[in-house]
């Protein structure tokens, strides 16, 4: 039973909280073809917006392998992603204090490999403590990875960031010089002024094809990694870690695993952002962007990657939405104190409301098999599940 | 040299100190890491200041400081409490999430509060309308630079942590407030009514944070996001000292304060450690950085504290 071929006994077949965020999507999503159409949005503006929603899943992905999935209270999202953006920024950028000028692909494997060592540099001492010490030590750490990058100009530049970091293609053969090479479109039959899709339009369209690669790989992996052997025993633990531990799982070890993967995917999203903005600072280490993180992954539920996806969509919309508010003058307020009120009431709605978030995980408690007659849909049914509520 | 920068340690210590306290207790017995506490300072310093704007110089002064800015201190206590016990009964009371939830939502009373603030305020930096003084000349000749408004922060800091002691130690509410810190379920079978003492915790828990705000804006200048800067100083404080001990949260939030101002001592670790370049050395900006490896290495190897009551792990 797919979409396509039975529409109606799909949407009967979600829950109720699927078909709210289903329609909310839609719908969301016709307001912004609205906005195109009518030249309310730039083309290559809207490709820049689901680039960045991209990267928030991304991020939500790699918080959701290690809370969702295992548990760890893990506060240091900010500095796996920064470490990503450095990472690929020093190796690549042509006013890095260092190198400079490799290819961004060797980039963003010295960016996996930086993150990789910093995982186990967090994690090695920090996974042993109980869950709120964790979420207290992590984000302890990630502040002195801020301070470093910070003050040691010598190696990153200190405040100044590191400027001139070619796109993620800079080097391939065709995909370097394709957006040049595109020819202009002008779509003129519009209501509304022309659009141009020139050259920042397909280049746009690259790192939107970059981000929604890595999303799939990264969906795909995860999606598989949860319903292993491996991922059954994170959930162990994620539940009772004691009970895991007397079924003779190293847990220890397992957290590792878990952190560390989870640490590469926020990496990758640093990776990405780096090429997209073209600029990285010490100022995308800052703790408000683990926060983000964090009510994108409760509020699409843990555990759940499809929520993920949902709450990394909801960040950008509370993000990039409140920009154009600006344009309203009668507005007495600012934008980024609005911006911060908005992130804030709505965790406290949230932990209120719906601990579990919108779209919790509702087959992780059972054996997938069991329950898998549809393979190609297999997060849904079983409704009333309690998995993913957040409690330790 | 030394001198002076333990002189500046003993007032920055005592921001601290008030706010650890507060940390300390909520953590005890609300059971929760509340990281909307450095922004409960936030609001105790922002009230302040507006109070102080309409009082003035009211009267005389002590201590270089106008009879107008204690009242406003104490209307900045006020207010912090106030702020407090509401979003305890309005949010974190009807919530039942575990102590993991809780965590999470009080970052989200803490983007709240930050973003009222800065609503009001806007996010420039302000400060108290009060002249900065010179240093006290008498110091001087030791090499100590502080002036009478350090002074007075240290001296009302050690009369509130005083009074704090007193209230603990000979007062029924303290009493109640330690059995409860001690082991809530026998507090409440042995007929004490756990929720009206938890409410007076977050009362003063709070009014103290409230008192370090105002002295933290006194100390150096208002931001909306001054406690959120120091809630992690505090953090490191609180572990140091030994989660849910208020005097091990005195005790820690000296050794953080302290450790925090003699950074600059380090500077020139370099020539002392082989296989260091000699220039090399850790200046003031990694003191925070300090705190948080010492928080981190506490933690590890002794989550109690130092003066914990080996409940911790």
């Amino acid at each position: 039973m797919s979409v396509l071929s039975d529409p109606k006994g799909y949407w009967a077949d979600l829950t109720r909280a699927e078909q709210g965020v289903l329609a909310f999507v839609l719908g969301f999503a016709l307001l912004l073809l609205l906005g195109l159409l009518t030249g309310g949005i730039g083309p290559s503006y809207f490709l820049f917006l689901v680039g960045l929603a991209g990267m928030y899943a991304l991020l939500s992905f790699g918080l959701n392998a290690q809370w969702g999935y295992s548990g760890l209270i893990n506060f240091s999202v900010a500095a796996f992603f920064g470490i990503g953006a450095y990472g690929t920024a020093l190796a690549s950028a042509s006013s890095s204090p260092l190198a400079g000028g490799i290819p961004p692909i060797v980039g963003l494997f010295v960016a996996l490999a930086l993150a990789g060592i910093l995982a186990l540099c967090i994690g090695i001492p920090t996974l042993r403590l109980r869950a709120d010490y964790l979420a207290i030590a992590s984000i302890g750490l990630a502040e002195v990875v801020r301070i470093i990058i910070l003050n040691e100009g010598w190696l990153t530049n200190g405040s100044a960031g590191v400027r001139g970091i070619p796109g993620f293609f800079e080097g391939w053969p065709v995909l370097e010089t394709f957006p040049e090479t595109m020819p202009g479109v002008i779509v003129s039959f519009l209501p509304g002024p022309d659009i141009v899709l020139g050259t920042p339009f397909w280049r746009a369209l690259l790192n939107v094809a970059l981000v929604l690669t890595l999303v799939g790989i990264c969906y795909l992996v995860l999606r598989r990694v949860h319903r292993s052997p491996w991922g059954r025993v994170l959930r162990t633990i994620r539940s009772d870690e004691d009970a895991a531990r007397a079924l003779g799982k190293n847990t220890y070890s397992y957290k590792m695993q878990a952190f560390v993967l989870g640490s590469l995917i926020m990496a990758l999203a640093g990776v990405f952002y780096a090429h997209l903005n073209l600029y990285v600072g010490p100022g995308d280490l800052n703790p408000i962007t683990t926060f983000y993180v964090w009510v994108a992954v409760i509020l699409g539920g843990s555990g759940s990657n499809r929520g993920a996806l949902f709450g990394g969509f909801v960040i950008v919309a509370i993000q990039q939405g409140t920009r154009f508010l600006n344009e309203f003058a009668w507005i007495p307020v600012d934008v980024a104190p609005l911006r911060l009120l908005l992130i804030g009431v709505l965790i406290v709605l949230l932990m209120r409301f719906r601990p579990q978030g919108v779209l919790p995980p509702q087959r992780e408690l059972i054996w997938s098999s069991v329950v898998d007659d549809a393979p190609s849909q297999p997060d849904r049914g079983v409704r009333g599940s309690k998995a993913g509520e957040s409690d330790d | 040299m030394v001198l002076d920068l333990l002189a500046n340690g003993l007032v920055y210590s005592s921001i601290i100190v008030l706010g650890s306290i507060g940390l300390s207790l909520v953590y005890s017995i609300a059971d929760f890491a509340n990281f909307a506490h450095g922004d409960t300072m936030t609001v105790g310093a922002y009230s302040a200041l507006v109070t102080f704007g309409a009082v003035g110089g009211l009267g005389g002064a002590i201590l270089g400081l106008p009879f107008g800015f204690f009242v406003a201190l104490v209307v900045g206590i006020a207010m912090a409490a106030v702020v407090a016990v509401v979003t305890e009964k309005v949010v974190y009371e009807g919530l039942d999430v575990g102590s993991i939830g809780l965590l999470i939502t009080s970052i989200g009373i803490a983007f709240v509060y930050r973003a009222v603030i800065q609503m009001g305020f806007s996010s420039d930096f302000t400060r108290y309308d009060i002249q900065a003084l010179r240093p006290i000349e008498a110091l001087l000749p030791y090499g100590v630079r502080v002036t009478e408004h350090d002074v007075a922060i240290f001296v009302s800091a050690v009369v509130l942590v005083t009074g704090l002691h007193v209230l603990l130690q000979y007062t029924d509410l303290g009493r109640k407030m330690r059995a409860m810190a001690d082991n809530p379920d026998l507090a409440r079978v042995s007929g004490i009514r756990t929720d009206r003492v938890k409410l007076w915790t977050w009362v003063i828990g709070a009014g103290l944070a409230g008192a370090g705000g105002v002295f933290l804006g006194l100390y150096g200048r208002l931001g909306p996001r001054m406690g959120f800067d120091l809630l992690l100083v505090i953090f490191a404080a609180v572990i140091l000292g030994g989660i849910g001990s208020v005097y091990g949260a005195m005790l820690g939030g000296v050794l953080i304060g302290m450790v925090n101002q003699l950074t600059p001592l380090l500077s020139g670790v370099g020539a002392l450690v082989p296989m260091v370049p000699d220039g090399w050395g850790i200046g003031l900006e990694y003191a925070n950085a300090l705190a948080f490896l010492i928080m981190v290495v506490v933690l590890l190897f002794r989550p109690t504290g130092i003066a914990g009551d080996g409940e911790g792990t």
